[in-house]
């Protein structure tokens, strides 16, 4: 009987593996390693924790927007990071997780969530930036993720992808206008940018090296390209524009490699991500406790919806 | 239920009149009028919707065609529609995942089947192509029973709507391409 057992766990696996070879998806219900399943997990409870931490750092400048429009802009950004918090976690939940594991794991401290959020929002123009360069980050990972072999998960990424376009090019028309305005204007753009370059580039994690999740997710068919090949792209088509726009990088090694045609920078300095990683980063405390208030303050929201739908049901 | 465990419930979004509902994810609610609140924040923030249906996932019975393959006439984790097996015929909704490739949906409405029991009507839809054109190439199939579909009313189209159509300050189209050339 055991070695029955054992041979249908064996057929699984060539099955699972031949059908992400093929790129077949895998949908909820299906059979799967309890090694991918806790990978997705983490990778894409992870990934929605992102998107609610997310909303904090802009969230901060919807009464300080300068006009009506961008306020209206700006509002519709947050409200489509909290839907991408709820596609993910729902992709998540097909899984077999509950939401409550979830946030409770973000609020213990022990779920991380991208590192980008736990730097400061502390100009108007950090708004802009963070959808120019954070959200076009973001973009080039997820496209990369609408490809992944876990259906919900694929779904979510496309849908995400269509709706973050908006936020990059409301930050970059911004951008585009604010560096062809007031020397203050011009000023603003250039200090704010060489708060977020830096960080940007951390956004797509460790050096491939340095990445123990990777090989497994890539054989899975979860993600198709290195870190290090998804950061690159993003510096060669970033680079270029920002500097024909007049701006400069903050990074003295700098260069243009004409024979491989792409823009090398210097070092990234990596005790900083796994400060921030870790933890330590300027506003980590700051976001969780964000949130912790959310959740406690929220309490007799929920709580009276629970009353609610259950006295009618007692009455129905 | 507790103030942080909610019933989920599976969202269906038909974007135009002429076209299926489609099966496109989950929200989390209290109750049935607080769902399709709740699934049309979360999913229809941008065009198109013309009706939204929601309904219990407890309500459900999804297979997959290797389940169905491997346990015929499972009867466990059945969904909880309180009824009975009796001679009485009700209307099931049917959904289908036709397809393993990336689409943009989890299952498409292929229509209605009329049985005593959702398994009845699952059984009954795999033997027809009354519903697909060949139900050995279905990947997955759900079954419904109609009268637990919670469904959007018409005349409510406008007010949960038109603002995400409305709204077009949110849609990457009206940005045009943003380059360095295009700026003088």
């Amino acid at each position: 009987m055991q070695n029955n057992a054992q041979q249908t766990e064996t057929e699984n696996l060539i099955e699972f593996e031949a059908r992400i070879e093929r790129g077949d998806k895998i949908e909820p219900g299906d059979w799967m390693p309890d090694e991918y399943r806790r990978q997705l997990i983490r990778m894409i409870s992870q990934h929605a924790h992102s998107e609610v931490v997310g909303m904090l750092p802009e969230g901060e400048w919807l009464t300080h927007a300068p006009s009506l429009q961008r306020k209206l802009v700006l509002m519709a950004k947050v409200q489509d990071e909290a839907g991408h918090g709820q596609y993910l976690y729902h992709a998540a939940e097909s899984l077999g997780v509950d939401r409550k594991e979830l946030l409770d794991a973000l609020l213990e401290g022990k779920a991380k969530y991208s590192s980008i959020f736990n730097y400061p929002s502390l100009t108007w123009a950090d708004v802009a930036w963070i959808g120019w360069l954070v959200d076009g980050a973001a973009i080039k990972n997820q496209t990369m993720l609408t490809k992944a072999s876990y259906g919900p998960y694929s779904r979510a990424m496309v849908r995400i992808c269509a709706e973050e376009t908006f936020h990059f090019k409301q930050g970059k028309q911004m951008i585009y206008q604010y560096v062809q305005g007031t020397p203050k204007q011009q000023a603003m753009v250039q200090e704010s940018f060489d708060r977020w370059w830096w960080p940007t580039l951390m956004m797509f994690g460790p050096p491939d090296s340095e990445s123990p999740n990777s090989a497994q997710l890539t054989k899975w068919g979860v993600k198709s390209k290195t870190n290090d090949e998804l950061r690159q792209e993003f510096i060669d088509e970033t680079v270029t524009e920002v500097l024909a726009l007049g701006l400069t990088v903050p990074d003295p090694d700098l260069r243009y490699d004409e024979a491989s045609e792409h823009w090398i920078t210097g070092p990234i300095n990596w005790d900083e991500f796994w400060a921030v990683v870790k933890g330590n980063g300027p506003m980590n405390k700051e976001r969780l406790a964000a949130k912790q208030d959310a959740h406690d303050d929220g309490q007799w929201v929920r709580e009276a919806m629970v009353a609610y739908a259950e006295k009618q049901k007692a009455f129905a | 239920m507790t103030d942080t465990q909610w019933p989920r419930y599976e969202v269906f979004k038909q974007d135009k009149p002429n076209k299926p509902h489609e099966a496109i994810g989950t929200v989390h609610a209290t109750d049935d009028e607080l769902a399709l609140q709740n699934a049309r924040d979360v999913h229809v923030r941008r065009p198109d919707c013309h009706s939204l249906w929601v309904a219990s996932e407890t309500k459900i019975l999804k297979r997959t065609a290797q389940q169905i393959e491997q346990n015929p006439t499972q009867q466990d984790a059945e969904p909880q529609t309180g009824y009975s097996q009796t001679d009485q015929l009700e209307t099931y909704q049917i959904f289908c995942k036709k397809t393993l490739r990336r689409t943009m949906v989890a299952a498409v409405h292929v229509g209605t089947v009329d049985a005593s029991t959702p398994q009845h009507a699952l059984e009954i839809a795999r033997g027809s192509t009354d519903l697909v054109a060949d139900p050995n190439k279905i990947y997955v199939w759900w079954v419904v029973p109609d009268r637990d579909i919670i469904r959007s009313e018409d005349e409510n189209i406008a007010s949960l709507f038109e603002p995400a159509i409305g709204k077009t300050y949110k849609q990457q189209s009206r940005y045009g391409l943003i380059q360095p050339e295009a700026q003088t």
